[in-house]
């Protein structure tokens, strides 16, 4: 059985022969812990992986995004950064007022793809192939306009934040488009919109304004036989019932923000948890033993013979032992008896 | 019209608010009276709603720069009439990390409620902290952090604040702080979010 075998028939609930894995690094882990990382892929392969950009021009940035120091993205947000490993806060919002809004330039380099490169990297894979899709409508708008502008755009309803969202959201349809005209298996699309106890935004406000562009990004995925993937930190519990509703196929959500026991109470079954182990605190400062036991309550909680992927970010802080005590616990819990 | 002026305030309504303060100085009501009985049981009102997820950062926000708008047409009266503030609390994100909306959240909050806020900024060392907490006399030093690599400089603005002797409490929160953490370190206070940051600080600020 192939790793996309393994993940299809996760995504389908049927039964696969061991839960996929898919291990997310910050290159934080790379600087500090090298040779751990190393035998840690060698040990668990991603059944997972996403398909290399193959632009045919280079996205306009300045600066490095992960180095101290100032970073310009594609969409021209200026990102200050203090430490090695991470990425930075934008801390001059291109957008500061809406004066800018007609020059705003998108990134068309994003649509230079090479979509015969795609498709040979997707046939030489093995794997389960996530396209390079950077979808983040709501993460952009607060890097465009600062993230308190943004906020208070959000309460007041000012034109231009409509103006905004059509136009972010209109590149991002098209890059959509134009992945799922490749032989990736899933799109990809994220955004952060929970605290520590609840989500950012009201849940109505989410539901008029934001709801239906992921609507339309699984629709994209759904029409084009691909599958859609999500990723949104902190606490989403609100949203849930939304994005089971819109079709999302498989979530990346810090459900130990949340009621694990819960999540899987109302929605196991219904949705593919794509990961994951609480990074905020076990996975730094928890032991395997604690860690093992976090991985057997999200299988109690969520695999139904399907509907949970091993995924764990080894991001700032996280130990390497709490790593692959991860990957572990899950083969364990769903390796066939011998 | 105080009642008026605490609804205003939690809708954000930041016009209305300045109108119906100028409206209440006008008729002759003390300022620290429309402070103490409307604009900041408005905030009072406004927290207790964000903690209980009722309402959101985006009113949050929009409600605490209604705040801003009528605190700046009392100000002058306050002083004249030398009301103080209920505290002074120096705030920062720690050494080593940019984040700022928890920072900036809480800040508002504490000013909306009547306190006085030296805003040190982000990447704050442990020094800074204090030089400000002696510069101002401030009543709490309130620490943010987002990251979990960079909430273990918390404990070195704790142990500076000791190795000092500066009586000054010290009140942590952010993302992946918890009570454990805060406790561990010696800190003396810890928040899970930013209306319970005004609570916690007021609460040790009073017992002082």
């Amino acid at each position: 059985m192939t790793s996309r075998e393994l993940v299809v028939d996760t995504l389908e609930f049927r039964g696969p022969a061991r839960v996929p894995r898919q291990l997310w690094t910050l290159p934080w882990a790379e600087m500090t812990w090298p040779a751990e990382l190393a035998a840690l892929r060698a040990r668990f392969p991603d059944d997972i992986v996403s398909s290399p950009a193959f632009l045919r021009e280079p996205p306009r940035t300045e600066g490095e995004e992960y180095e101290p120091g100032v970073f310009v993205d594609e969409w021209g947000c200026r990102f200050e950064n203090a430490q090695r490993g991470i990425i930075g806060q934008v801390k001059e919002p291109r957008l500061r007022d809406w004066s800018g809004l007609d020059g705003l330039r998108v990134p068309r380099e994003r649509l230079t793809v090479d979509l015969a490169e795609v498709d040979g990297f997707c046939a030489a894979s093995g794997a389960f192939v996530l396209a390079k899709t950077g979808a983040r409508p709501f993460e952009l708008l607060q890097s465009l306009r600062g993230p308190e502008n943004l906020y208070v755009d959000l309460a007041e309803r000012p034109k231009g934040l409509f103006r905004l969202i059509d136009a972010v959201h209109a590149f991002f349809r098209e890059e959509m488009e134009l992945w799922a005209s490749t032989e990736v298996d899933a799109l990809v699309f994220a955004d952060d919109w929970g605290g520590q106890t609840g989500l950012l935004v009201a849940p109505g406000l989410w539901r008029e304004l934001f709801k239906p562009l992921y609507r339309e990004y699984v629709e994209i995925a759904h029409r084009n036989g691909k599958y859609a993937f999500m990723h949104s930190d902190g606490h989403i519990a609100a949203i849930l019932p939304d994005l089971v509703e819109i079709g999302l196929d498989a979530l990346n959500a810090q459900i130990f923000c949340m009621d694990v026991a819960e999540i899987g109470r109302r929605f196991a079954g219904k949705l593919t948890f794509w990961g994951e182990v609480d990074r905020q605190r076990l996975l730094p400062s928890g032991t395997p033993a604690e860690v093992a036991a976090a991985v057997g309550e999200v299988h109690r909680a969520l695999w139904r013979g399907g509907g949970a992927i091993a995924q764990c970010e080894f991001g700032p802080g996280a130990r390497p032992e709490n790593v692959a005590a991860v990957f572990e616990a899950w083969e364990a819990l769903t390796r066939p008896a011998m | 019209m105080l009642a008026a002026m605490q609804e205003a305030l939690i809708a954000g309504k930041k016009a209305e608010v300045e109108s119906l303060v100028d409206g209440a100085l006008a008729g002759g009501v003390a300022a620290a009276r429309i402070l103490d009985e409307g604009l900041i049981p408005g905030m009072e009102r406004l927290g207790e709603q964000f903690k209980r997820n009722e309402v959101f950062i985006p009113e949050v926000l929009v409600a605490a720069r209604a705040m801003q708008a009528g605190l700046a047409k009392l100000e002058p009266h306050l002083a004249k009439a030398g009301v103080k503030p209920r505290g002074i609390v120096v705030i920062g994100t720690v050494k080593g990390d940019l984040h700022d909306i928890g920072k900036n959240l809480v800040a508002m909050m504490l000013r909306g409620n009547g306190f006085k806020i030296v805003d040190l900024g982000v990447d704050v060392a442990p020094e800074k902290y204090l030089d400000a907490a002696r510069a101002s006399g401030a009543g709490a030093i309130a620490l943010s952090a987002l990251l979990t690599t960079t909430m273990v400089q918390m404990k070195n603005v704790v142990e500076a604040v000791k190795k000092a002797g500066l009586a000054v409490p010290v009140v942590v929160g952010g993302a992946p702080v918890t009570r454990d953490y805060a406790d561990r370190i010696g800190a003396d206070g810890f928040a899970p979010d930013a209306a319970s940051a005004v609570e916690e600080i007021g609460r040790i600020i009073a017992a002082r």
